[in-house]
């Protein structure tokens, strides 16, 4: 299926102060499609992990999203180091953030466990050395 | 008719300047033909369009003291915050001062609000998760229309004038007064509290009868406290002074921090409440068991009918409530807390009912916008090029409400006119020298 986008933007590596645009957007733009607010804040907070994890952790990247009828469906495509350890990953407390990331306040190792527990559907690819590409599903029921 | 709102306009005030246009946290308003009307169902009477005119055009109109003549037994509910408004004067002064202006009964909503923190720290020790306090009105209904997915976050209580004004009801029954002869009259700080009279939150009805703008019983008071022979009835018993720091931002936290419950943040002022709830969507606030939010800067004693600026009344508070105060209320088995209803979500913020429509009503409004030039100067009377372009789309605004995009319009118009101007019909001579 071919996908147009209701939200694209690109996400810099390492500006924290633009944190949460894309995630606030997109709130937005489901408000205005008379979507439930259950599922608005599902997708708020992956998409807010998202955009943080290509912000911590990438050269950059991009957030796109999408929605029909069945559901929302949110992409992160970064160029990055990619995941070296998917499963340890997915593991509470497991990160690779930098000191100075850290004491931002930032790097919890909680950001793809949140991804997951709050979407529908979660597929990650990931190669390391060229870059993470994430597509997370919401169902819109 | 149910009035469901307590912000006017005096339009033969407003000179359509969209300054409040642009402060409104819920861009409720727009300058139409010169005056900034709001629309009812975004307003959460919060009163910062009151706070923002300059030309006052913005009111709210409550009772006064001469209400009192309509009810056989009227009584007083005096707010924490009231007591900000006397500098040097103990509460038992200004009680006394209420029976003297006629009130038959005085009450500490301070009391019940002492209770509702009891209540509260029970509650938070049995739920797990993060709650946001509800006893600002102004807060719960900014909840309802723009943050919707939070309302079951919001403690299920009762607002303590309520609480007070139910139990106030019924001991006055107990002491024989008709329920039809009394008249519950509630010393209001800001429109949004007056409103849950007409409109309550969580509730069929509500418990009071009248709200009196602070500014209108104050100087009657005053009058009272400046004659010496002042003396007569004092309150029933101690005075509340921990419930009283509940007009200020942070009073709920001084008594839940009292017993020993931490993981609590106080917010005050609309815009930052708005963006602590932003952070709470993203779940990027950690640690906190307990927000303490209120619309006002500075918390109720930074609502707009009070006459003492906020930081002389905060600071009146807190000399009110310093020193080894303790609770007065510790009987919290008096009250009936939970509300009787769900805090419901505002119908607001769609494109359209149907969903593919919406999707293509989106589409248009991001064309909009990219016609649009982004400057968000408001002179279209809307507080936004974002929201202008939405107005455009379900039909309540037009393109050339925009001035730059009329003048746009109408250079190409003056183009086309120069060059028709120049133009010549065929069977002319072209003139010598042309």
């Amino acid at each position: 299926m071919k996908e147009k986008y209701i939200l694209e933007k690109r996400i810099e590596k390492g500006d924290f102060n633009k944190g949460g645009e894309a995630s606030s957007k997109l709130k937005d733009l489901l408000r205005k499609l008379g979507v439930d607010s259950a599922v608005i804040r599902k997708t708020a907070i992956v998409t807010y992990e998202l955009e943080m994890n290509i912000i911590i952790h990438s050269e950059g990247g991009w957030i796109r999203a999408a929605i029909s009828r069945e559901g929302i469906q949110i992409f992160a495509a970064d160029d990055g180091p990619g995941i070296a350890d998917l499963e340890k990953a997915f593991q509470p407390g497991y990160s690779t953030a930098s000191d100075q990331v850290r004491e931002m306040g930032f790097g919890a190792g909680l950001g793809l466990v949140n991804i997951k527990n709050y979407s529908d559907e979660l597929k990650v690819d990931t190669k390391t050395g060229v870059g993470t590409k994430i597509r997370a599903i919401i169902h819109l029921v | 008719m149910v009035k469901k709102h307590s912000v006017l306009l005096k339009e033969e005030k407003c000179v359509g300047c969209t300054n409040c246009v642009k402060n409104c946290p819920t861009k409720a308003i727009r300058v139409h033909q010169g005056k900034a009307m709001i629309k009812g169902e975004l307003c959460i009477d919060c009163a910062e369009c009151i706070r923002t005119c300059a030309y006052h055009a913005k009111y709210t109109e409550t009772a006064g003291l001469e209400d009192l003549a309509a009810y056989p037994y009227p009584v007083a509910l005096v707010p924490p915050s009231f007591y900000g408004q006397f500098e040097q004067t103990d509460p038992d002064r200004v009680v006394a001062a209420l029976y003297q202006l006629g009130f038959k009964g005085v009450y500490d909503v301070a009391r019940a609000a002492e209770a509702v923190s009891l209540q509260t720290i029970e509650f938070l020790n049995e739920h797990e998760g993060m709650y946001i306090s509800s006893s600002c009105p102004g807060v719960v209904r900014l909840i309802k229309i723009i943050y919707p997915e939070l309302l079951a976050d919001l403690i299920p209580f009762k607002s303590p004038v309520e609480l007070m004004a139910e139990r106030v009801r019924q001991e006055l029954e107990q002491q024989g007064v008709p329920p039809g002869d009394m008249g519950l009259f509630f010393f209001t700080p800001c429109p949004a509290k007056l409103t849950t009279i007409t409109n309550p939150l969580g509730m069929e009805r509500s418990y009071l009868d009248q709200a009196i703008a602070v500014e209108k019983v104050y100087p009657a008071i005053i009058k009272q406290l400046n004659q010496e022979q002042l003396t007569g009835v004092a309150g029933d018993g101690p005075v509340p002074f921990l419930g009283i720091s509940w007009g200020q931002s942070g009073g709920e936290t001084t008594i839940l921090k009292r017993k020993k419950t931490n993981g609590i943040l106080s917010v005050s002022g609309i815009h930052n409440v708005k963006r602590v709830l932003d952070e709470i969507d993203r779940n990027n606030i950690k640690g906190i068991k307990y927000l303490e939010l209120s619309a006002c800067s500075q918390g109720c004693v930074g609502g707009i009918l009070n006459v003492l600026n906020p930081f002389q009344a905060k600071y009146n508070l807190q000399r009110l409530s310093s020193g080894d105060q303790q609770l007065v209320e510790r009987n919290t088995g008096e009250y009936n807390f939970r509300l009787s209803r769900k805090f419901k979500a505002g119908d607001v913020g769609k494109l359209a009912d149907d969903f593919d429509l919406a999707l293509e009503k989106l589409a248009q409004l991001e064309e909009e916008i990219k016609v649009l030039p982004g400057l968000d100067c408001a002179a279209c009377g809307a507080p936004d090029c974002e929201t202008l372009a939405e107005d455009i789309v379900s039909g309540r605004a037009q393109r050339t409400d925009c001035i730059f995009v009329l003048r746009e319009q109408v250079g190409k118009l003056a183009d086309r006119m120069s060059e028709l101007a120049h133009a010549l019909p065929p069977v002319m001579k072209k003139k010598k020298g042309d």
